[in-house]
């Protein structure tokens, strides 16, 4: 068997987020491999431009809707430039799913703490909307979710539509500066807002994905906060490229960030070589 | 099979008739540089005493680029095409032990969980003729790494020179006695021999290198400052990934033939490349050359050990004899021996 070769999907829709991040909503283009398709919330695939290359991305979209796959990306290369220019009906290759997930499962019965920053929204979206169409599952769920500048907002349709959700508590924020005039969200980077929000520790999950620097100053947020290292789970962005633990590229200490990964506890990050 | 020979006569009336039977040959090449196919123009080469090969022969398992699949696009959209398969019948002679070896450590990698059948597949179709060794220079090292040159840990049959100018002949795999039963008319059975080697296999190793010490260093070491100044000579050129027979770093690129169709291929890469690690943020986690040479020793002694049970180097010496900042991956590991040494005479 080809490990290495994609199945064909095609893109179904094309949504603008921000003025550098899109996201393409994907079917696969054989039925059989579309009706066989199953993933599980945090897991990652390869994505591809026949003569540009393959691109790293989590699934965006949620494994209780798998009529389609959802990516998003921003341009920063070359697979992601000419990703921005491809229009509904192209094709892409996809492998995957790739990589471990969130215990859902184990999460069931508690509250769930989503926290975001930037483009990371992207895999904790799939959790979130995992959990809220299983609903019944889950108990308090509180979204933070901050990004540079209100125009870097990605999913602002379905922050308005978790903001007005019963039950669920939905705050967004943006950097100082990045303010509009209009603009009836919260002010401040993310760990402060965490800190000011103050959402409750006992008995809660809090799922977080971000940059590398709001992470780190998030982490002992939560950790005041009285969240158990334990409870606190991420994901990783190592750079890959074969997803298959083979590659070498995503090699942190002895573990493979896409197959041991990209889903790690605080507590396990703790053990890492600093190398993510 | 106990007492099989085969005299250097009959070594090379063998590969005529393999030759003949469209076997693809591969062998030491004349300058030593790399494995070259044998077409008949020049004949295999069986020395003992000859250095290894400035190339390993991983690249006939693992080459240099592979493609994978071709893609074409028309109106339709786009349709892949698989590469042809290599199942042409394949055989290396003398293969040194640090070059067999590695093929049993690379099929851990290629073969945990998802198995990567173009590297199987060529595995498959080769048998592997090892040659014990009499050669033995300052950067030879088998012996530190749980090998010798009389390893014969991944050949499918070993071969050890006599004085008389013959070969030993030992069966080590099934795959390898498979083949001796086919071509048994150029194999000779002796009661006993009362030959010698040709010359004593070079144990004359002198490095001081005691690896139960350095994997224990290595577990507890991640921070030390040694790995400033292992790393500080580096140039980042790779050469040492490329040379190795257990490296297996790779980039998987598209190459384009024109705008409608190209293929996409899986390339040799190295961890000493700054790229290697690069995000596309631009947050690089292995930022510096002594982050990225910490990297190739730990993968090599600590990490690939912890997670498949085997070191990640044959003690080949090959990227010291080649690294043009003269970085002796044995003298980094005597370093560190004698570190953890001092480390502990003082506590």
């Amino acid at each position: 068997m080809n490990i290495y070769k994609p199945e064909l999907m095609i893109i179904k829709d094309i949504i603008d987020e921000t003025p550098d991040i899109k996201t393409f909503r994907l079917q696969f283009k054989d039925p059989v491999v579309k009706e066989k398709f199953n993933f599980k919330a945090g897991q990652f695939a390869e994505y591809s431009i026949f003569g540009e290359g393959e691109c790293t991305f989590c699934i965006a979209s949620s494994p209780t809707r798998l009529d389609y796959v959802e990516c998003s990306f921003k341009q920063a290369g070359k697979v992601t430039t000419a990703m921005k220019k491809l229009n509904i009906g192209d094709t892409i290759g996809f492998r995957g799913p790739y990589g471990n997930y969130f215990p859902i499962e184990e999460m069931k019965g508690k509250n769930i703490l989503f926290i975001a920053g930037g483009i990371g929204l992207a895999p904790v979206r799939c959790v979130i909307w995992n959990t809220l169409d299983l609903r019944e599952y889950f108990n308090d769920i509180t979204i933070i979710y901050g990004a540079r500048t209100v125009n870097d907002l990605v999913y602002k349709n379905e922050l308005n539509i978790w903001q007005s959700m019963d039950g669920i508590k939905t705050v967004v924020t943006v950097d100082p500066g990045g303010e509009k005039a209009d603009w009836k969200g919260e002010v401040g980077f993310v760990p402060s807002i965490v800190e000011k929000v103050s959402p409750k520790s006992e008995n809660t999950i809090a799922i977080i994905c971000g940059p590398p620097i709001m992470i780190k100053f998030t982490f002992p947020a939560l950790l005041k906060l009285g969240f158990s290292e334990e409870n606190i789970i991420t994901t990783l962005e190592n750079r890959m490229k074969c997803g298959l633990g083979k590659c070498g590229r995503c090699n942190v200490g002895n573990i493979y960030v896409c197959k041991d990964g990209p889903v790690f506890t605080y507590s396990q990050l703790k053990n890492l070589p600093d190398e993510f | 099979m106990e007492n099989l020979f085969i005299t250097e006569n009959d070594l090379n009336r063998l590969t005529e008739e393999l030759l003949k039977q469209n076997w693809n040959i591969i062998s030491p090449s004349e300058d030593n540089k790399s494995f070259k196919t044998v077409d008949g123009s020049n004949k295999i080469k069986m020395n003992p005493e000859a250095a290894p090969t400035k190339i390993s022969f991983k690249e006939n398992f693992f080459p240099r680029t592979e493609p994978l699949f071709y893609f074409k696009s028309n109106q339709k959209g786009v349709e892949l095409i698989e590469p042809r398969s290599c199942n042409a019948k394949t055989i290396i002679f003398g293969a040194k032990p640090c070059d067999a070896a590695s093929v049993p450590i690379l099929s851990k990698v290629f073969n945990w969980d998802y198995r990567d059948d173009f590297f199987n597949q060529r595995v498959e179709n080769t048998i592997i003729i090892g040659l014990a060794c009499c050669y033995s220079d300052e950067y030879c090292f088998c012996n530190s790494v749980g090998l010798s040159p009389n390893s014969e840990n991944g050949s499918d049959i070993f071969l050890e020179k006599l004085n008389d100018g013959s070969f030993e002949v030992k069966v080590v795999t099934e795959k390898g006695k498979g083949f001796i039963e086919s071509f048994k008319n150029f194999f000779s059975q002796m009661e006993t021999s009362n030959l010698l080697p040709a010359n004593a296999t070079s144990l004359n190793e002198k490095r001081n290198i005691d690896y139960a010490n350095i994997k224990n260093w290595l577990d507890n070491n991640f921070d030390n400052k040694f790995w400033n100044s292992a790393g500080e000579l580096c140039l980042g050129c790779g050469l040492c990934a490329f040379v190795c027979p257990t490296c297996h770093c790779f980039d998987i690129i598209d190459e384009n033939y024109d705008l409608s169709c190209g293929r996409r291929a899986k390339n040799w890469d190295s961890c000493q490349f700054e790229l290697f690690t690069k995000h596309a943020s631009g947050h690089n986690p292995r930022d510096t050359k002594e982050k990225r040479y910490r990297q190739r020793i730990m993968h090599k002694f600590k990490y690939y050990n912890d997670r498949f049970g085997k070191i990640l180097c044959t003690g080949c010496g090959r990227c010291s004899r080649g690294c043009p900042a003269g970085i002796d991956i044995a003298g980094i590991l005597e370093d560190i021996n004698s570190i953890s040494s001092n480390i502990i005479e003082t506590i």
